[in-house]
């Protein structure tokens, strides 16, 4: 018991007069000395502790944020999904804004007065036939009209309006195989009559035997032909078939300038007809 | 191994005390913890290691200041020692006559340091809510950190 009384009154001793020293003395060598000792005594809690008390005391408020992020991410998600077909939508509109625009450049600089028409009806069964436009008596089309379409920057025959109704009309076209019209090779001397063939290609009969006639050409409406404008592109010459024994005339397979089939918008031209195909059209109507 | 186990005691003690001023201070005051971690150990512990641990934990408050360096060290140290002799005659064993001793022996450290400042430096540092409250927060928590000491001296024979 004693033994351990000596002990702390020693340690007490000891203690009393080391702080003493250093309250005594704090610019001492020793005073330095304890400082720079004791001092890693404060790394676990000023370094350590501060360290990782940084992450602890985000923990609550990362997590809330990931949570909120994840709700953030699932409304961006369904959001860029309906961005994405409203992309899609804007892409068409854009698409289609282009090529009108191109068009009315063009039906501008064909210097024929006429109205645009949306292909409203295509019927597979008559699938090189006809079609449907959504322009009819009431926006001025009338009947043998001639309607034009546009592909790629080019202009080409279409075919023409021979059924009208209030709203909309039928349009007959080059490819049908009722349908037909003088065409001429510019430059040429002879005409010749495409016919419908009821497929994609036109059939090109009565063309004098020794023509100048080759792969490529292309032939326009003829002033000849009295339901269309003359000089309208028709078709180019696909193939010519050689004179057949009996007759005196050469043929030709000829493929319209614009893919007729294809088209969306029509541009329906408005012309005043000769006097007398004025008459059959009143004689007609009546 | 004892004296890893005194040596982790002294930094988590560190660690506990300066997270709680950290994030725990209400209008800049918050309970000594290294005050009545020195006091737990200079009741639990045998007499010359309750001196070190007062020595210790007041070098530690002495590193966190800014002023007297070795005036808590010197306080402490005192107060393990005072400790030591009012354990013969008095029961610190029983949480209330903790608690008056945290709360007495708070005021008089204080008090000590306070003089000692006063008479080295000239300066001022004790502030009147601290003063005034930190006795009472002190004596609140004795009690709860006596224990768990205790229960490291059970379990663990450190201390």
């Amino acid at each position: 018991m004693n033994r351990e009384k000596d002990i702390a009154n020693y340690t007490a001793v000891f203690f009393i007069f080391i702080s003493t020293l250093l309250l005594l003395f704090p610019s001492a060598r020793i005073a330095q000395t304890a400082r720079i000792f004791f001092s890693y005594s404060l790394y676990p809690s000023l370094h350590y502790g501060a360290k990782y008390d940084y992450f602890i005391r985000n923990v609550p408020d990362n997590f809330l944020n990931i949570l909120k992020t994840d709700q953030e991410n699932r409304a961006l998600t369904g959001r860029i999904k309906e961005l994405e077909v409203s992309i899609k939508a804007a892409e068409a509109a854009d698409e289609e804004n282009r090529r009108l625009t191109s068009e009315m450049g063009l039906s501008r600089s064909i210097a024929l007065k006429g109205v645009w028409a949306r292909v409203i009806n295509k019927n597979p069964q008559d699938w090189y036939g006809a079609f449907f436009i959504n322009k009819g008596a009431k926006d001025g089309i009338a009947l043998n009209s001639t309607v034009v379409g546009f592909e790629n920057g080019r202009v080409g025959l279409a075919g023409r309006v021979f059924e009208i109704y209030q709203d909309f009309s039928k349009v007959l076209l080059i490819t049908n195989s009722v349908s037909s019209l003088i065409c001429s090779l510019p430059g040429a001397s002879f005409e010749g009559l495409a016919e419908g063939r009821g497929t994609w290609l036109l059939r090109m009969n009565y063309i004098p035997e020794g023509s100048d006639i080759t792969e490529g050409a292309e032939f326009v409406t003829s002033p000849g032909g009295l339901l269309f404008p003359q000089g309208l592109p028709v078709g180019r010459v696909q193939k010519v078939h050689p004179k057949e024994s009996f007759m005196n005339f050469i043929t030709a397979d000829v493929a319209p300038v614009i893919t007729i089939n294809a088209l969306k918008e029509v541009y329906v031209v408005k012309r005043d007809f000769p006097t007398d195909l004025a008459v059959i059209q009143e004689t007609l109507k009546k | 191994m004892r004296l890893m186990g005194d040596i982790l005691i002294y930094l988590l003690t560190g660690v506990i005390y300066w997270w709680w001023t950290t994030n725990l201070s209400i209008f800049g005051v918050a309970p000594n913890i290294i005050f009545v971690a020195a006091l737990a150990a200079a009741i639990i512990a045998r007499p010359a290691k309750a001196l070190v641990y007062g020595f210790f934990f007041g070098i530690y408050l002495d590193m966190l200041g800014s002023n007297l360096f070795g005036a808590y060290a010197l306080t402490y140290t005192l107060m393990a020692y005072g400790i030591y002799i009012m354990k013969r005659h008095l029961d610190l064993v029983s949480p209330f006559s903790q608690v008056i001793a945290a709360f007495t022996l708070t005021m008089i450290s204080m008090l000590c340091y306070q003089g000692l400042s006063l008479a080295l430096a000239k300066i001022n540092p004790l502030q009147l809510k601290a003063f005034l409250v930190e006795p009472f927060l002190n004596a609140l928590l004795a009690p709860i950190v006596f224990y768990f000491f205790a229960q490291l001296k059970r379990r663990f024979d450190l201390l």
